[in-house]
């Protein structure tokens, strides 16, 4: 037994090293640890050794068995990643294709910026409430302190029924609705449907959309009126936006306010979409007027609270830049994948 | 209304320039509209607010505001009349005022002597820049204290009274007369007019009759400066359909106190310009003089509703900049005396308003309210509506809002006696409120083919129909989607995606028996067409359209449409899920293949293969139905995936087998019923 398991290691290790593909290795694998193995070889000749030299050799062939084992796996290892490799670089696409998309809807506009707007005033606490399209008088006037015979009723344009009922102008009438039923303190807003019987252009349409908002309590004031509204603003436009009031009249609030934020493009310098004042007109608003509060069953004495009421429309037409307000209800589907 | 900013600056020496005067009056009183310069004058375009209207449609009351809010000095000029001893009014006039309600103050002065000509430059130009057109001295001058005080003023020939008598009346029925502008209205008891002895000579407070005319020959006026009722003046413009300068301020409401200055101040003015002779004295039937109000102001009031502490120093110098006159202090409240001219001014809100809007809403801080931790309700139909639409856009329908109008071609789909109709359409698309979403959906259709091979779109949206037994309009929400095509089952399919999606199992299809009303409007093709029902409530329909309707909407393919009733829908809608457990023992899957006559349902099948082996079916599916030239005629093949899953065993081999051929003995008991290996 003259085999120099030093040299046997050190071939084997060699040739592992040079085999460069499976089939090789295997055929490397076989010379020395096959049936007919070189190493296997050793191993199995080593009762034919003198007993005490068998001791020492039977324990170094079986060492470098269990290290070539090693060698050999490792080698085979690198050599099936190295062909998933190579395999996947057949696999190559070209990632520049169009992507196929899922056959999806879209929904309105006026849906998700309605959604939107929900999300940040219930998340101030404001419960949404509703109310009929179709309006009775004493709701849509009425109550809210606008007097028949009065050129201010002239602001309202109205559809007028032949039942006797009329299409609601603006949502502040659920709010009378609302206080009728629910006992302060309370925070409310609507959005809805509403009607003015004037001609169409683009800015505006028979039938369009009204948000209404109302907070009474014991001591709301238009300070809180103001924080409140501005924080709408910032949520909604995602920019610090600062709040302007300005002197206005309404018969169902008083004090009553226009009130202008900071120009969305120009921020307040003064650009062409703001008419270089640097504002935007956005809503009407004002402290609900004690008759309104009266008629509505409360006590003016113990209740005082904000109103106010912004065209919707126009709120979802400057957050996606439409010119037109007639595309909302125009049903063309060009427009309405857009979004 | 328009202001000449010259004529403003005769009452406010050191007044702001005309841009920063319009900054000015932006922010703390009205909007202005434009300011443009005009010749050597500017003019401002100012946005009155309508409660303002009684002291700011004139040009002393715009001068008296911008005074308070720049804390400027106010010069208002004077008309002292000097008088002729020797005539007197009431010798050229007389003036009975016969409903004290509708007239509630008559004030005339006569001026002799006068000689009718052209304005001087000056009141032209101011005339000019206001918008009116100059007439002659005498009525540009009536015109002139009108833009200056706001009070209306009216001149007639003195001599064309007849019986040198003005009577304030309403008009009788038939009376008809012919106004300045040589239009004749007929009159009738609604009218107040201004009549001499016999006819109507004016229709009061908005315009004057040709009769007693001012020209050239003109000697001697009668200057009429009177306080008509709003109400009074608002009805006759709107029944004569006349809107004049007077008119408009009369509607808005007047300070009864201001005929007297306005008509010394015209008196003033002819005298000067026309040569006249003020007759002595001035008619004036005043019954019940106005006198100013006090309104109590609560301070602690006054902080709570704005939100803001204002100094006592400057809430009382803001008070005496508007000319309020705040007279009794206590600890906690002020009295404050309100001039006759803001009648604007009539409870402590209006006065917080005027603290508040010349101090500055600038000045207010924003400060969050302090509120109890309430979370807002849950509003369900916000809820469902957003939960359907998520589904249905998962779907791939896109969303749509139409007109709640529909036309009288459209309306003909419908039976007329349900319809709500308006009073007072602004074009024939207006006619009736819609009583169904289908007929915008339709036109939604027909306008997008052109673009669109495919068109799956759907709304949610109020509907409107009247009930007649009850005479009132009934409101109600419907849920509406249509595809194109030939894709009855394919919308089936979401339908059935959409209940379960809101937690509705209770489900089936119904066939769809149409009342004769509905039969004649044939909406729906009546082969093609079912009731949607959850348990036994019906809760829309679901089928195609009509050949006869998709041909009178000009649409080329053909449409399925849901209309689901969003009110019942939302009702029978729940979050709640209960999870099922899933078996630990195997499925088996077997195919069975009936051959049925072709008007057999589908549902009647797959009531019998439950009817036998439920308990023991997981699932069913029907992987295909076949009609061909290979089956017999009238037969169609239905071919069914049945999985087999027991939830306590695993069933073996041999008894899924029994199952199956227990099924098949069932089946085809019914003799017309074959099935196929």
């Amino acid at each position: 037994m003259l085999v120099n398991l030093k040299l046997l290691k050190k071939r084997a290790q060699k040739e592992i090293a040079q085999a460069g593909d499976l089939k090789l290795l295997n055929e490397v694998f076989k010379r020395y640890l096959g049936k007919k193995g070189e190493l296997t070889f050793v191993l199995r000749s080593l009762e034919k050794i003198p007993k005490a030299k068998r001791k020492k050799i039977g324990q170094e062939a079986n060492e470098l068995k269990k290290f070539l084992k090693i060698q050999f796996d490792q080698r085979a290892a690198g050599l099936k990643e190295k062909v998933k490799k190579e395999d996947e670089e057949k696999e190559w696409i070209d990632i520049t294709r169009p992507g196929k998309r899922p056959l999806v809807g879209h929904l309105h506009p006026l849906t998700q910026v309605k959604k939107k707007t929900e999300e940040i005033f219930q998340a101030m606490g404001f419960n949404i409430t509703e109310g009929p399209e179709t309006e009775n008088e004493w709701y849509n006037f009425d109550a809210l302190n606008i007097p028949k015979d009065h050129p201010a009723r002239d602001f309202w344009d109205t559809f007028y029924l032949k039942d006797g009922l009329l299409l609601r102008t603006h949502t502040t009438p659920v709010d009378v609705r609302y206080m009728e039923k629910n006992n302060p303190p309370l925070r409310i807003i609507t959005i809805g449907r509403c009607f003015r019987h004037e001609a169409t252009d683009a800015s505006h349409e028979s039938n369009f959309y009204q948000i209404d908002g109302l907070m009474v309590g014991p001591d709301v004031s238009v300070a809180n009126f103001k924080a409140t509204i501005q924080e709408f603003f910032q949520r909604f436009f995602s920019k610090p936006i600062e709040i302007r009031m300005r002197p206005s009249y309404f018969p169902f609030t008083e004090p009553s306010f226009e009130v202008d934020m900071s120009c969305l493009v120009c921020g307040g310098k003064g650009c062409s979409a703001c008419q270089r004042t640097g504002w935007m007109e956005m809503m009407g608003a004002g402290m609900m007027h004690p008759n309104v509060f009266k008629n509505a069953g409360l006590n003016p004495k113990n209740w005082q609270g904000w109103a106010f009421g912004m065209g919707f429309d126009r709120l979802a037409m400057m957050k996606y830049k439409i010119n037109d307000i007639r595309l909302f209800y125009s049903g063309d589907l060009r427009f309405l994948k857009q979004f | 209304m328009v202001f000449s900013y010259n004529w403003l600056k005769d009452y406010i020496k050191n007044l702001p320039k005309p841009t920063k005067l319009a900054e000015l009056l932006n922010l703390y009183a009205f909007e202005v509209e434009e300011v443009k310069k005009a010749g050597s004058d500017w003019v401002l375009d100012v946005d009155v607010l309508p409660s303002r209207g009684p002291d700011c449609f004139s040009h002393i009351g715009i001068a008296r505001e911008i005074a308070a809010i720049a804390g400027l000095n106010l010069q208002i000029p004077t008309a002292e009349v000097k008088e002729d001893k020797d005539i007197k009014t009431k010798d050229f006039v007389s003036v009975e005022v016969k409903n004290k309600q509708a007239c509630l103050r008559y004030t005339a002065r006569a001026v002799s002597n006068i000689k009718v000509g052209p304005s001087p430059k000056w009141l032209k130009d101011r005339l000019r820049v206001c918008g009116l057109r100059p007439v002659n001295n005498v009525v540009d001058i009536a015109n002139y204290v009108m833009l200056e005080t706001g009070q209306p003023l009216h001149a007639f020939d003195g001599e064309k009274i007849e019986g040198k008598k003005i009577v304030v009346r309403f008009a009788k029925k038939n009376e008809k007369i012919v106004t300045l502008d040589e239009e004749k209205y007929e009159l009738d008891e609604n009218i107040l007019v201004i009549a001499d002895a016999k006819r109507p000579v004016a229709v009061a407070g908005i315009k004057g009759g040709k009769l007693p005319e001012i020209d050239k020959k003109t000697k001697t006026i009668v200057l009429e400066s009177a306080n008509f009722a709003p109400w009074v003046v608002r009805k006759a413009s709107q029944k004569l359909k006349l809107k004049t300068d007077a008119s408009w301020r009369f509607e808005h409401g007047l300070d009864p106190n201001l005929t007297e200055l306005a008509i010394n101040r015209a008196a003033f003015l002819i005298q000067k310009l026309a040569k006249g002779k003020a007759a002595k004295g001035v008619i004036d039937f005043y019954p019940q003089k106005v006198l100013p109000r006090r309104i109590k102001l609560d301070l602690n009031y006054l902080e709570k509703l704005l939100g803001a502490k204002i100094p006592l120093w400057h809430v009382k110098d803001i008070l005496k900049r508007l000319e309020l006159k705040p007279k009794v202090f206590r600890s906690q409240s002020i009295i404050v005396e309100v001039p006759t001219f803001r009648r604007d001014l009539s409870i402590p809100e209006d006065l917080i308003e005027e603290i508040g809007r010349i101090y500055g809403y600038e000045k207010i801080k924003a400060v969050f309210p302090n509120v109890s931790l309430v979370p807002p309700k849950k509003n369900l139909n916000v809820f469902w509506e957003e939960v359907i639409k998520n589904i249905l856009k998962g779907a791939g329908f896109s969303e749509v809002y139409n007109y709640s109008f529909i036309n009288e071609n459209e309306s003909r789909l419908f039976d007329k006696k349900e319809l709500v109709e308006v009073e007072n359409p602004l074009s024939f698309e207006q006619k009736y409120l819609r009583p169904s979403l289908i007929p915008g959906l339709l036109k939604n259709i027909q306008k997008n083919q052109r673009h669109f091979n495919d068109i799956r779109i759907f709304e949610l949206g109020k509907i409107f129909t009247l009930q007649k037994a009850q005479g009132k309009v009934e409101e109600k929400r419907m849920l509406t989607g249509v595809v194109t095509g030939n894709e009855f089952y394919q919308l089936k399919g979401v339908v059935d995606l959409l209940l379960h999606g809101l937690g509705i199992s209770d489900i089936y299809y119904d066939s769809y028996k149409p009342t004769p009303e509905e039969s004649k409007l044939a909406i729906w093709h009546t082969q093609k067409c079912a009731e949607i029902k959850v348990g036994l409530e019906e809760i829309g329909f679901l089928g195609e359209i009509s050949q006869k309707t998709i041909d009178s909407f000009k649409i080329e393919k053909k449409l399925v449409v849901f209309d689901i009733d969003f009110e019942k829908l939302q009702k029978l809608s729940s979050e709640e899920t209960i999870y099922q457990p899933i078996s630990r023992y195997p499925a088996a899957v077997r195919d069975l293949a009936v051959l049925v006559p072709r008007g057999t349902k589908v549902v009647e099948v797959l009531n019998k293969i439950n009817a036998v082996a439920g308990s023991l079916i997981r699932d069913i599916d029907l992987f295909d139905v076949y009609e061909g030239e290979e089956l017999p005629r009238g037969k169609k093949n239905l071919a069914f995936h049945i999985v087999y899953q027991a939830k306590n065993k695993t069933l073996s081999s041999q008894e899924v087998d029994q199952i199956q051929q227990k099924i098949v003995k069932t089946l085809e008991k019914n003799l017309e019923w074959q099935v196929r290996d």
